[in-house]
């Protein structure tokens, strides 16, 4: 934009300077999308090496928020929520042991959380960088994440997908005899796949 | 002592499955005794798993029992056997090959069934046999003991008939499955 040499007061002059530097920033600044859980459409699933092979385990119930746009990653962000009690491997038995004081302590640690107040782009898709809290325990995380928008019935949808891992002796998941990693590895794998409508 | 079988003698091959298999099924009763006693937890976790693993190997040295045994001459019967002993001596042999299969893979089946897959230590995972179903699962964990108690039984009525073979009719069927020992007909005979 131009600046304009009126014969206007030097007062009005600065006025339409700093109008004049704001303008390109709100441009580029577009309005964020709200996009929140589609829960009857959303999977949140982990892999856990259970006495040398690969098991299957999901959480039926989390919620997630995400505020996004691909033109202002500055601002956007992720946050999840897991309602670690509802945590399913598909075995009673297991559950129970998952659920119990000495793993997942749903009890005292009734929530997971990840949050995420920075997103990049990276050459796969996007990546969220935060802080994921499990059993009361806090790390950086990153979440590599593929997203992708939809119009589906007049409504803005997002799908969002990804895969990751972590050591869950890191959050204190394995106490007592489950501090080994014989019968059940450390290493456990998430990944997600999700529905995200645009609010 | 011969790799292989000869008429009079089981070779080094068939010895050592035979005995293998042998401690194999003692440890199986073993873990299966200690996990039993055990809540879920880690503990049982483990010895659930190593109990899993040494099924496999019993199933696996099994298979490779039978090719052995059907590409080599099998020692006879001692001539002294009544034909009803020889029917029950060669029904009980059966019986204990089928049940060297049948308890394995009614483990295995059974904790596919459960949805849990059988790793063999850590190793390799083997397929699910079947798709998950508790029902199914509580039938053959009721299987899985029927035939292991049944393959306990028939192995100490081998066990008996064999030192019965040994101290009452003095005949060489233990020997020839005992490695270092000579053949008694044959010193006898020198």
């Amino acid at each position: 934009m131009r600046i304009l040499r009126p014969a206007a007061s030097p007062a009005v002059w600065l006025a339409v300077q700093i109008l004049a530097a704001a303008l390109p920033a709100a441009a580029a600044a577009p309005d964020l999308a709200h996009y929140v859980l589609d829960p009857a459409k959303s999977s949140l699933e982990f892999t856990f090496l259970q006495a040398g092979a690969w098991n299957k385990g999901h959480f039926k119930h989390f919620t997630v928020s995400f505020d996004f746009s691909p033109d202002n990653l500055a601002a956007s962000r992720l946050d999840v929520i897991v309602e670690m009690s509802s945590v399913d491997t598909g075995d009673q038995e297991r559950d129970d042991a998952v659920r119990g004081g000495d793993l997942l302590a749903v009890a005292k640690f009734l929530q997971a959380h990840f949050a995420a107040s920075q997103i990049n782009k990276t050459a796969a898709g996007y990546e969220a960088v935060g802080k994921l809290t499990i059993r009361g325990v806090t790390h950086d995380m990153r979440v590599p994440f593929s997203f992708r928008t939809a119009t589906e019935g007049g409504v803005a949808v997002g799908y969002m997908s990804g895969k990751t891992s972590l050591l869950r002796l890191d959050y204190g998941v394995g106490q007592g005899d489950w501090k080994a990693t014989d019968q059940v590895g450390n290493e456990v794998g998430v990944a997600f796949a999700l529905r995200l409508t645009a609010h | 002592m011969a790799i292989r079988n000869t008429r009079q003698r089981w070779g080094a091959v068939a010895q050592l499955l035979h005995w293998l298999i042998v401690v194999l099924i003692i440890t199986q009763f073993t873990l299966a005794t200690l996990f039993d006693d055990l809540p879920p937890g880690a503990r049982k976790l483990g010895l659930l798993a190593r109990h899993k693993s040494v099924g496999i190997t019993i199933l696996m040295l099994a298979i490779v029992r039978l090719a052995w045994r059907s590409t080599n001459p099998t020692p006879p019967l001692p001539d002294t056997l009544r034909p009803w002993e020889r029917t029950l001596a060669r029904f009980t042999h059966a019986l204990l090959y089928a049940l060297l299969f049948a308890v394995p893979l009614a483990g295995w089946t059974m904790s596919s069934a459960r949805g849990f897959p059988v790793s063999w230590f850590g190793i390799f995972t083997l397929p699910d046999l079947v798709p998950k179903n508790k029902m199914l699962y509580e039938a053959l964990l009721t299987t899985h003991g029927v035939l292991a108690w049944t393959l306990g039984v028939v192995a100490i009525i081998h066990l008996l008939a064999a030192l019965k073979h040994h101290f009452v009719l003095k005949d060489d069927v233990l020997r020839r499955m005992l490695p270092l020992t000579s053949h008694r007909t044959k010193e006898s005979r020198q």
